[in-house]
């Protein structure tokens, strides 16, 4: 199966790519401020979270905006792909149902077009970081193996979530509550630990997309060395998981077409 | 002269219908799925050669165009084999997978990749395509403010400037206005003489299949009922169905 899985992506990867690119200028060009948006969109909302949490609900934490902008990139990441996942094949149909072709390649070109956008973030993190002189060591590079840890992990829920799409009809509700529920115990705007006593640290580490967080603002503003035995646990998990999704998609796909 | 590009061993493929459900539906059933399962094909099996042109002929929902996604690999067979001989293979049918939201160029440049051709390979053949589907300017508009006839124009462009081992061709032949169906006609023919190419068509209309195939399969209700060549084939079919 995993040699079928490297000859497919080494086939398709390059289509991902392109069919990345045409999404991502596809969604901009109907709008007058074109890819600013991009820019434009996790601004506001990082201004919207500072204001309520840093001067309403006065946070405390250091480095707030920047603390913000990280979380809010990291999730926006995460919950854009698992919550397209879910209505992926249908919203496919025109394809899936003309051609064959591995069907997580649309998963992966959706990674590749909220990644890009988290990109974009993280190059205005890169810049408030200069602004509020944040002091940067070596532990920034740990930065690489957070987000490819993300990365694989949101590919591999996505998987499954995208196989049960099909044939579950109300999935997607439950999974806009499910993600909505997450994003209040993943610590976006406050700090777990600090704010829920007891079960703070616990969801912090079991919590995946809590744990890339927290690591990633460990590594990068707070200059020091997130938890590398649980990133490699979480690494593992989410590689294990993607196989397991790639394996059941191999395995349905082609009744996919009979459901939708 | 035996060589076969197509080769399908007692095919069968089942619909599951009331497969899909709500998540109070899969609770209460668990996980055993009561699921009327509806036979579209039925032990059919069948040879193409080289270079051939089969035709398909059968009433409506006999199972034709089920059984022509099942070859193009996009239905996996309940039960038989289809063997391909490892040949490249499209599947031409009305209204090809398009994303709506991107441009008629980026849907040439994404299909061509699907079907398996290079960026490179498109990119030199896209003029071409553009011109032969005669969208002129409207090519770098989003394909949803398409026509229908816009939208098959570019459909039937696309495979056939791109050429594929296997064509498979659903219904297609009606295709734009009656200039450009002339000129596909004209093209379809082009590219069906060529003798490495193998074509499938699918219809049910027994004159267009009558010009241009040189062996019928006349399926019905999903089981094999004829094969052999045009005319033989096509007298029975238009006696039973009159």
């Amino acid at each position: 199966m995993l040699k079928r899985f490297f000859t497919d992506l080494k086939k398709y990867f390059h289509y991902s790519v392109i069919a990345a690119k045409s999404q991502l200028k596809a969604e901009v060009a109907g709008s007058y401020l074109n890819w600013i948006w991009w820019v434009l969109d996790p601004v506001c909302f990082m201004l919207i979270y500072t204001f309520i949490f840093g001067y309403v609900f006065k946070s405390n934490e250091q480095y707030f905006p920047v603390y913000i902008f990280i979380g809010l990139s990291m999730w926006e990441f995460f919950n854009k792909t698992v919550q397209g996942s879910v209505k992926m094949i249908k919203a496919n149909k025109s394809i899936v149902s003309k051609i064959y072709f591995p069907k997580y390649i649309l998963l992966l070109t959706r990674c590749w077009v909220n990644g890009f956008k988290m990109l974009i973030s993280f190059s205005i993190v890169v810049a408030m970081m200069i602004v509020f002189q944040v002091p940067i060591t070596w532990n920034v590079l740990y930065a690489i193996p957070i987000v490819i840890t993300l990365f694989v992990f949101t590919f591999g829920c996505s998987c499954f979530l995208m196989h049960y799409g099909v044939y579950i009809n109300d999935l997607a509700n439950v999974i806009t509550i499910a993600t909505r529920m997450l994003f209040y115990i993943t610590g976006i705007f406050y700090n777990l630990e600090t704010r829920i006593k007891g079960y703070g640290t616990f969801l912090n580490r079991y919590n995946p997309v809590a744990f890339l967080l927290s690591s990633m603002r460990k590594s990068v503003i707070y200059s020091s060395t997130p938890d590398l035995l649980f990133l490699a646990i979480w690494f593992v998990v989410g590689v294990l998981i993607a196989i397991f999704g790639i394996r059941k998609i191999y395995k349905e796909e082609n009744s996919y077409v009979k459901a939708i | 002269m035996c060589e076969y590009a197509i080769e399908v061993e007692n095919l069968s493929i089942c619909y599951k219908t009331l497969q899909k459900m709500s998540i109070k539906q899969s609770f209460l059933k668990g996980m055993r799925r009561k699921a009327d399962e509806f036979e579209a094909v039925k032990n059919i099996s069948f040879k193409v050669e080289k270079g051939e042109i089969l035709g398909i002929v059968g009433k409506n929902g006999s199972g034709k165009s089920t059984m022509l996604r099942a070859i193009a690999g996009i239905f996996s067979p309940n039960k038989g084999t289809i063997d391909l001989h490892g040949n490249s293979i499209s599947l031409l049918a009305i209204g090809v997978g398009f994303q709506a939201e991107l441009s008629g160029r980026e849907n040439i440049l994404l299909s061509g990749m699907l079907l398996g051709f290079s960026e490179k390979e498109i990119r030199a053949r896209m003029d071409e395509i553009i011109e032969f589907s005669e969208l002129g300017k409207f090519i770098e508009s989003p394909v949803r403010t398409y026509s229908s006839g816009m939208y098959s124009k570019l459909a039937f462009s696309i495979t056939a400037i791109l050429e594929t081992d296997i064509i498979l061709i659903d219904e297609v032949l009606s295709v734009g206005d009656s200039r450009f169906k002339k000129k596909s006609y004209a093209k379809m023919k082009e590219l069906i003489t060529d003798k490495n190419r193998t074509v499938v068509i699918v219809s049910h209309d027994a004159k267009t299949v009558a010009n241009l195939c040189t062996k019928v399969l006349w399926i019905n209700d999903g089981e094999f009922v004829q094969m052999g060549p045009t005319a033989e084939v096509l007298a029975e079919y238009e006696k039973f169905m009159a």
